[in-house]
């Protein structure tokens, strides 16, 4: 045995070791009753959630609504006395709370890290080369991960899992929701998207000696470029002998096939336009490098990042593309005033700009919310930044027949909380995700509960 | 420790009654009053319809029927809200990345004054995030790292214009993962928690060696011993016999309960007190043992999950701690999050309960006191430093975000002003 396997036998048996003794103190607090969490409600009955204030996202606010879930979905939105509640229906009592659709992180590595130090618990990204465009976070989803259920504490319910960002085509994300028996019912949308990243982080520069192709961005755009036309290559070879063989006689020679090859074959549906490509860039010539480069292939575009692309917000307003924006907390130039990168969501948005939130993490993605809140204080529109949250992402993602919003035959992903979303000190209450209320327990409310009691 | 307590008070003392002595470093000829606000005191509540006095660099006066004469320019503060400056006690901003000396695992020597980069910008983007004070600490690779310098942060002086007058000396110890990661990959010592403490138990047996050296020698002189030989003056071990004399802060970078007690064990063994514990994400399993031990911590609100050592880390640690009697600090160890603190303590009014004024003593007079710097700044008191802070809305909130930052009296950032926002520096300068 090596002596990094030796750590990691140890490690992994502490892990387990706690993981067993966390899995004890459930049973011994629930020996002792009052330690237990709330029981949930069962999600076989109809489920109402009453009194409560209703940001429904497609139709305002309703001050006192009443919000019904049977079945996995949501059956009744409506003021209360305006609406019926089914007589067996388990009722919530929502006074003085507020009640709102579950939220949606659009960029995180749910499931891809569980200690960033830690290199055997991860696998963000495959940097073997930078054109990995067949590789599927959903391959790698580790369902059981410690951080979706503190992340579902604070009423995410959905989120994009990406890879790390440091290859220019890393492979394809997933769209998941945070509940789930296991990775097949959590993996909602397999290869969803995929990430297109500019940033000058996918350089191999680290020094002159160690430097690999592409060192520059040039490389990484004719590295890309490349990666499309053999694509398209691959298409029309393809569409070439399936013309010969279509077009074949009787006793004619069998025309030869040619070989497949994944990698190419994995960006079709981008060629296909079927699916975005998630842009990442930050400065401005890298936006319009990328953006060109993109536009060249004809792919259907989400912009990432702009963090630093203030002087052409308006240029991007033009492209009418939807922008995942942030992370608003990325430091500005070293000339700019505090609040460059703070004030991004509200410049966009008030040019008509969709745009939606990501946490671009995995053990934060709790405080998705608080980045939204934190751009209303510099000029984004409440309702905005709410639907930020959700609406918006659910049209981004093509899931807005589903969620986004409190609307009739919605899925009943959604979240009571305690006060204003979007502040640090609410304390949310409720969360369903397709109706099934997740009990609000984690490793960390249980390392919470096991020493508040200790002898 | 003791004798830090008598000369603190004594301080206190000395600043309450006689607030102009300390004009030394700043303009100080700013009169003004800020009237109609909410106060935030930290150590006096919340005062509705308050009014703040400032003269001199000093609050002269403040409550509800704060008198100010007409000379004083005033500034109406109606539906906002006044809290005195955030202090952060742990901030690596403006070192230029020379945050480690790791060529030796102790190194009490190095001084981050020498390091410290008073134009960096961040020193600005905390002073918008209505930051006044920073314990400017030196990284965690080494077991003993260097002399933390304490700043007031005003962007814009030069540099011995921000250092904080009168503040004493913090000396930065780390622990656990790091200096056993950075060493152990270049084949050294240490390599283990057992190598980290056998470092720093053979740095202060060597330290009392050269003490007794020292007194051997001073012992000789007094006897007429001719041929007394003085012993080589050492800067490394002249550092921890300060140490071991009480005459620094000991700030340690700590994550886990059994690390949390060995520091205590080697702090008692060697005689020296330890201020705080740094990070310190596991207080909540061993808090009776810092709390009667009178360490105080410095702590994330929710960080947790970036290594092993952090794995066991809760958002209720803050709060867990704080009931059982320990004095906690919120603080940064980020560029980024040191821009707004604020929220970052507030998160602790959500997990575990904390009230109004024990986030704004996490905020404010805990990092004051864990700095050693809370009898001149940390609250809203008469004759502390006006080091002010004006806010748009609920500071202990998401979107409450600072509009003017006063330090000193004189006003360092303005939100409204067109650039940077700031009266006392115009970018070029």
């Amino acid at each position: 045995m090596t002596k990094s396997m030796m750590r990691f036998a140890v490690t992994a048996s502490l892990l387990l070791a706690l993981a067993a003794s966390a899995q004890q103190k459930k049973t011994n607090s629930a020996a002792k009753g009052p330690a237990t969490p709330a029981a949930v409600t069962d999600p076989s009955k109809p489920i109402a959630i009453t009194g409560g204030k209703l940001l429904t996202m497609t139709h305002g606010t309703i001050e006192n609504g009443v919000l019904v879930i049977e079945n996995g979905k949501i059956t009744v939105v409506g003021a209360s006395g305006s609406v019926k509640v089914p007589a067996n229906a388990q009722v919530i009592d929502a006074k003085g709370m507020t009640v709102y659709p579950g939220l949606i992180d659009s960029e995180t590595h749910l499931g891809l890290t569980e200690i960033s130090a830690e290199k055997n618990t991860n696998d963000l990204v495959e940097s073997s080369d930078e054109i990995m465009p067949n590789m599927h976070v959903a391959d790698a989803f580790h369902a059981e991960t410690m951080l979706i259920p503190v992340a579902r504490f604070n009423g995410i319910t959905n989120a994009i899992v990406a890879p790390d960002s440091g290859d220019t085509l890393p492979g394809q994300d997933s769209f998941i929701q945070l509940a789930g028996a296991d990775a097949t019912q959590m993996l909602l949308v397999r290869d969803i998207a995929m990430p297109l990243n500019f940033t000058g982080k996918q350089r191999r520069n680290e020094s002159f000696t160690t430097a690999q192709y592409p060192q520059t961005r040039m490389g990484m755009a004719a590295q890309m470029r490349q990666a499309f036309v053999d694509a398209q290559g691959y298409v029309t070879k393809w569409d070439e002998y399936y013309k010969k063989k279509a077009a074949m006689k009787t006793g004619d020679p069998l025309p030869t096939s040619p070989p497949h090859d994944l990698k190419l074959e994995a960006l079709l549906p981008y060629l296909d336009g079927k699916k975005p490509v998630i842009v990442k860039a930050e400065e401005p010539s890298d936006v319009e490098t990328a953006y060109a480069l993109a536009q060249e292939f004809k792919l259907k575009m989400v912009l990432d990042g702009l963090t630093q692309s203030q002087s052409i917000y308006d240029k991007i307003a033009e492209w009418k593309l939807p922008v995942i924006v942030g992370s608003i907390y990325d430091a500005p130039k070293e000339w700019e005033r505090y609040d460059a990168v703070y004030k991004m969501p509200g410049e966009l948005a008030k040019r008509g700009v969709k745009i939606a939130f990501a946490s671009f993490d995995a053990h934060q993605v709790r405080n998705l919310p608080y980045a939204a809140g934190f751009a209303v204080a510099f000029g984004l529109p409440y309702d905005e930044a709410m639907k930020a949250l959700t609406l918006y992402p659910a049209q981004i993602w093509g899931v807005d027949d589903q969620l986004g919003s409190l609307d009739v035959g919605k899925t009943a992903n959604v979240v009571v909380a305690n006060g204003d979303p979007l502040d640090v000190k609410t304390d949310v209450k409720h969360v369903f995700i397709q109706g099934r209320e997740t009990p609000l327990v984690d490793r960390q409310t249980e390392l919470r509960d096991r020493y508040s009691n200790r002898q | 420790m003791l004798r830090y307590a008598i000369l603190l008070a004594g301080c206190a003392c000395a600043a309450a009654q006689q607030p102009s002595n300390f004009s030394a470093t700043h303009s100080g000829h700013n009169e003004l009053v800020i009237k109609n606000a909410t106060l935030l005191t930290t150590t006096h509540g919340r005062i509705e319809h308050g009014s703040v006095y400032v003269k001199d660099g000093k609050i002269m006066a403040f409550g509800t029927n704060a008198n100010a004469p007409a000379s004083a320019t005033v500034i109406d503060a109606e539906g906002k809200y006044v809290t005195p400056g955030i202090i952060d006690p742990h901030s690596h901003m403006a070192l230029d990345d020379d945050v480690n000396e790791a060529t030796n695992p102790v190194v009490p020597q190095m001084m981050m004054k020498d390091a410290f980069n008073y134009t960096d910008k961040a020193i600005y983007r905390a002073l918008a995030g209505g930051v006044t004070s920073s314990l400017l600490l030196h990284g965690s690779a080494d077991m003993i790292g260097g002399q933390a310098v304490v700043i007031k942060t005003k962007y814009g002086l030069d540099r011995d214009q921000m250092l904080f007058p009168g503040a004493p000396q913090s000396i930065k110890f780390a622990s656990g993962e790091n200096p056993k990661r950075v060493f152990g990959e270049k084949k050294q010592l240490p390599s283990t928690r057992m190598g980290n403490f056998e470092v720093m138990r053979d740095a202060f047996t060597q330290a009392k060696d050269y003490q007794r050296q020292w007194a051997e020698y001073d012992e000789k002189l007094k006897r007429g011993d001719k041929n007394a030989t003085m012993p080589k003056k050492d800067l490394k071990l002249e550092a921890l016999s300060q140490v071991l004399q009480g005459k620094m802060l000991v700030q340690i970078h700590c994550y886990r309960a059994d690390e949390f007690l060995t520091e205590i064990a080697i702090a008692n063994e060697f005689g020296y007190k330890i201020r705080a514990f740094h990070h310190a994400l596991e207080a909540y399993k061993v808090p009776e043992a810092l709390a009667k031990n009178g360490i105080a911590i410095a702590t994330f609100a929710d960080w947790w999950g970036y290594k092993y050592e952090a794995w066991d880390a809760i958002p209720w640690n803050a709060v867990m701690a704080m009931r059982a009697g320990v004095r906690v600090a919120i603080k940064s160890d980020s560029d980024d999050h040191m821009r707004r603190l604020n929220q970052e303590a507030a998160k602790t009014m959500r997990y575990g309960g904390a009230t109004e004024d024990e986030a704004m003593e996490m905020l404010t007079i805990n990092p004051a006191w864990i700095i050693g710097v809370d009898d001149k700044t940390g609250s809203i008191d008469t004759g502390k430093d006006a080091d002010l802070v004006l806010w748009t809305g609920y500071p202990l909130s998401t979107t409450g975000v600072p509009e003017r930052v006063w330090i000193d009296g004189d006003l360092y950032f303005d939100r409204a002003l067109p650039g940077l926002g700031m009266p006392q520096f115009q970018e070029g300068q």
